[in-house]
């Protein structure tokens, strides 16, 4: 490229263009105050400030004219009208000025507005512009929109997932923060769902597409982030009915002054503080800041309406299974009979002497497992393993690797009470305490007592009997999240007082684990509608509510909900679509963090628009007094332009 | 057809109306609509008489620099 298309690029490129003149009409400001200072010329000074109005006035000329020719009246207009008027009464520093400060603020102002929009740009440049394909042992680079469903894409490792599909061969550990914004890798290996945008780290792993292009989670969280960021929060909306009669309220005022004073340099100064920029730009620039960086914690706020709703939630009202605990049944108790073992040359177990002992799942995981318990497991394995139960999949996943299990030669299922099995002519019963004793099984008063106990914790007891003799009992529950107590502590330090648990569940695990996680109004046994009832009763009574579930059986509370909050949404389209707030991965804390960020962003909005009014109030008052003239109202308002943006920002490092 | 272009450097909400209607005056657009928030300007035009690195061009001539976008 030779210097003159350098040169004519340059011209063309706005963003060099703005810079060249810029410049430009700064230096010759600079000359022309040195020729003023060294030789007191006011001659050298006024030309030299009239070129410099020119310069940077031809862009602002340029646009005033192009928003003429569409009929619109823009604020280049009015500096353009300002400057003329300073040039024809000779105030030309004031004139040189106002277009100087004018350009450098717009200049400015996009900078750090593109700063600002940077968040979403990194989201868009996560999805990787081509994917390679496997076609009959053929490899083909194709662009990633075009994958189909059902071809093979191949992943290298330290690329990026180009599609959504599920893990066909390999294993991996794969960063999924551009979606769930969990910075922990995920292992993943044949069968596990992988989503666009994240970063395969460390295995060659060949993916099944199901999703491209604009279909994948990752176009549709950038799609929800932008929609929210376009919606007009209530604030704005106010503002911008505000703003549409201040320009033309200052052009009036502008006249009338002077039409009162004759005093041309007042009205041209007002017409100067004519743009409302502080005050359109409040709102706006403190969503766009609030709603990305939530975003880039993988919470999903879908708009300004809700972030300003957000901000103001006093009670939270949360689902149990699968918010508080994990949703899914695991084994965490065993109870079993002690054999004692009596002297080794008998070397028989003594059933009379049988003690019940109490052990934790969790203090197995790294210690031997007793022999009382690898028979327990075996045989209610055995039964289990022809089962369908939801608790069958949780005990079968606690039974040793190296145990194998085989089939049972007959299987019944007691339907809500138990199973029976047959194996290699031993009787299997698996079930409830009540389902053992109807069939005439003998427990005890002391493993009784230990049922009790933790069926006050909130644990189902499986019982297993062999051959009419108990073996022992399986405890399982839905274990709480480990920081779900934490979250708790969290919300009440952030000032929501009242916390409330609505659960279809309506045993005493309820209770138990509100009292693990100190929640203390329980709602438990709530079918869907209730639950809904019971979120208008709060609201009644003066809250705004927040309600926290999974998106799919709380539903209906979540939109009844002043704010609903859906949790792990990665992959589940409804969520996304019914929640006010998603979070994408499962991270309770995350709800505290939601909640905090809308607050934020609300007082956050507000400082905006308090720093524009005052701005606005204090430059008519100045100008009115005769204190604020041309350049120094165009510098204040710049000033406040560029504050307003400056405090919007800061919700990027909340 | 749809296009499009993003620009991250939109300042002031007023500048939304002069792009929009530049683009709505073109021969070959439908429709456009310029969201500040974001920086999106979406816009449907009838390819053949219009292209996108046209529209981009038009868009830049309003004083701010674009980019064709994938979504």
């Amino acid at each position: 490229m030779n210097q003159l298309e350098k040169m004519t690029h340059n011209i063309r490129n706005p963003t060099s263009r703005k810079k060249l003149l810029l410049i430009l009409s700064g230096s010759l400001i600079c000359i022309g105050w040195a020729a003023e200072v060294i030789w007191d010329s006011a001659l050298l000074f006024n030309t030299f400030m009239i070129v410099s109005t020119l310069v940077a006035g031809l862009e602002i000329v340029r646009r005033a004219w192009q928003g003429l020719r569409n009929r619109h009246t823009n604020i280049e207009l009015l500096v353009t009208i300002a400057a003329t008027g300073g040039i024809v009464i000779g105030v030309y520093w004031e004139a040189a000025a106002v277009t100087f400060l004018f350009l450098l603020g717009g200049w400015l102002e996009a900078r750090t507005m593109s700063n600002t929009r940077n968040t979403l740009r990194e989201l868009i440049n996560m999805a990787p512009d081509t994917a390679t394909v496997l076609e009959d042992g053929n490899r083909r680079e194709i662009p990633a929109r075009e994958v189909e469903k059902g071809m093979l894409v191949l992943v290298k490792p330290g690329a990026k997932i180009p599609v959504d599909g599920v893990v066909k061969s390999g294993t991996t550990s794969v960063d999924e923060s551009a979606i769930t914004g969990e910075p922990i890798p995920a292992e993943k290996q044949s069968g596990a769902e992988v989503f666009a945008g994240t970063i395969n780290k460390n295995g060659s792993i060949q993916v099944r597409a199901a999703k491209a292009g604009g279909d994948t989670t990752l176009a549709k969280i950038i799609q929800r982030v932008e929609e929210a960021q376009e919606e007009k929060a209530p604030t704005q909306r106010f503002i911008e009915r505000f703003a549409r009669w201040y320009t033309p309220g200052i052009v009036g005022l502008s006249i009338i002054s002077y039409l009162w004073t004759w005093d041309l340099e007042l009205a041209l100064t007002l017409l100067v503080i004519g743009c409302p920029g502080a005050l359109v730009i409040s709102t706006p620039i403190s969503v766009i800041s609030g709603i990305g960086n939530a975003a880039k914690k993988g919470i999903l706020i879908k708009g300004g309406d809700y972030l300003e709703n957000a901000g103001k939630v006093s009670a939270v009202a949360l689902d149990k299974t699968g918010t508080l605990t994990q949703g899914k049944p695991k084994v965490t108790e065993y109870i079993y009979l002690q054999r004692e073992k009596v002297k080794a040359d008998i070397g028989k177990s003594n059933p009379k002497k049988d003690e019940v002992s109490v052990v934790s799942a969790t203090d197995l995981e790294n210690g031997n497992i007793p022999d009382e318990l690898v028979d327990l497991l075996y045989w209610a394995g055995i039964a289990e393993s022809a089962s369908e139960h939801p608790l069958a999949e949780a005990i079968l996943s606690e039974t040793p690797k190296s145990l194998h299990l085989p089939e049972p030669n007959y299987f019944t299922s007691h339907t809500g009470l138990g199973i029976e099995a047959l194996h290699e002519g031993k009787q299997i019963l698996v079930g409830s305490a009540k389902f053992l004793t109807h069939q005439g099984i003998f427990i005890g008063d002391s493993f009784t007592g230990q049922l009790d106990k933790l069926a006050s914790n909130g644990h189902t007891t499986v019982l297993v009997a062999r051959n009419n003799r108990l073996v022992g009992g399986i405890a399982i529950s839905d274990p709480i999240r480990p920081e779900a107590r934490e979250m708790i502590k969290r919300l009440r330090k952030n000032g929501i007082n009242r916390i409330v648990m609505l659960t279809g569940d309506a045993g005493p695990a309820a209770h138990s684990i509100a009292r693990d996680v100190e929640i203390n109004e329980v709602y438990g046994g709530m079918l869907p509608d209730q639950k809904n009832d019971i979120i208008q009763n709060i609201q009644k009574e003066g809250e705004n509510v927040a309600m926290i579930g999974d998106g799919i059986n709380d539903a209906p509370a979540l939109a009844t909900a002043d704010i609903g909050i859906a949790m792990g949404a990665a992959g589940t389209d409804v969520a996304i679509e019914t929640a006010d707030i998603a979070l994408m991965s499962d991270k309770l804390m995350n709800i505290p963090q939601a909640l905090k960020i809308s607050k934020l962003t609300l007082r956050n909005i507000h400082q905006n628009v308090v720093i524009a009014l005052v701005t606005v109030a204090a430059l008519l008052a100045g100008v009115f007094m005769g204190s604020v003239h041309m350049a120094a109202g165009m510098l204040i308002h710049e000033l406040s332009v560029m504050a307003v943006i400056l405090n919007g920002m800061r919700l990027r490092w909340v | 057809m749809k296009t499009i272009l993003r620009s991250h450097e939109l300042s002031c909400p007023s500048c939304v109306n002069n792009i929009e209607s530049s683009l709505n005056q073109a021969e070959g657009v439908t429709e456009a609509t310029v969201h500040f928030a974001t920086g999106r300007i979406e816009i449907t035009h009838d390819a053949d008489t219009i292209a996108a690195d046209e529209l981009q061009e038009m868009v830049q001539k309003t004083g701010y620099e674009t980019t064709i976008s994938k979504f």
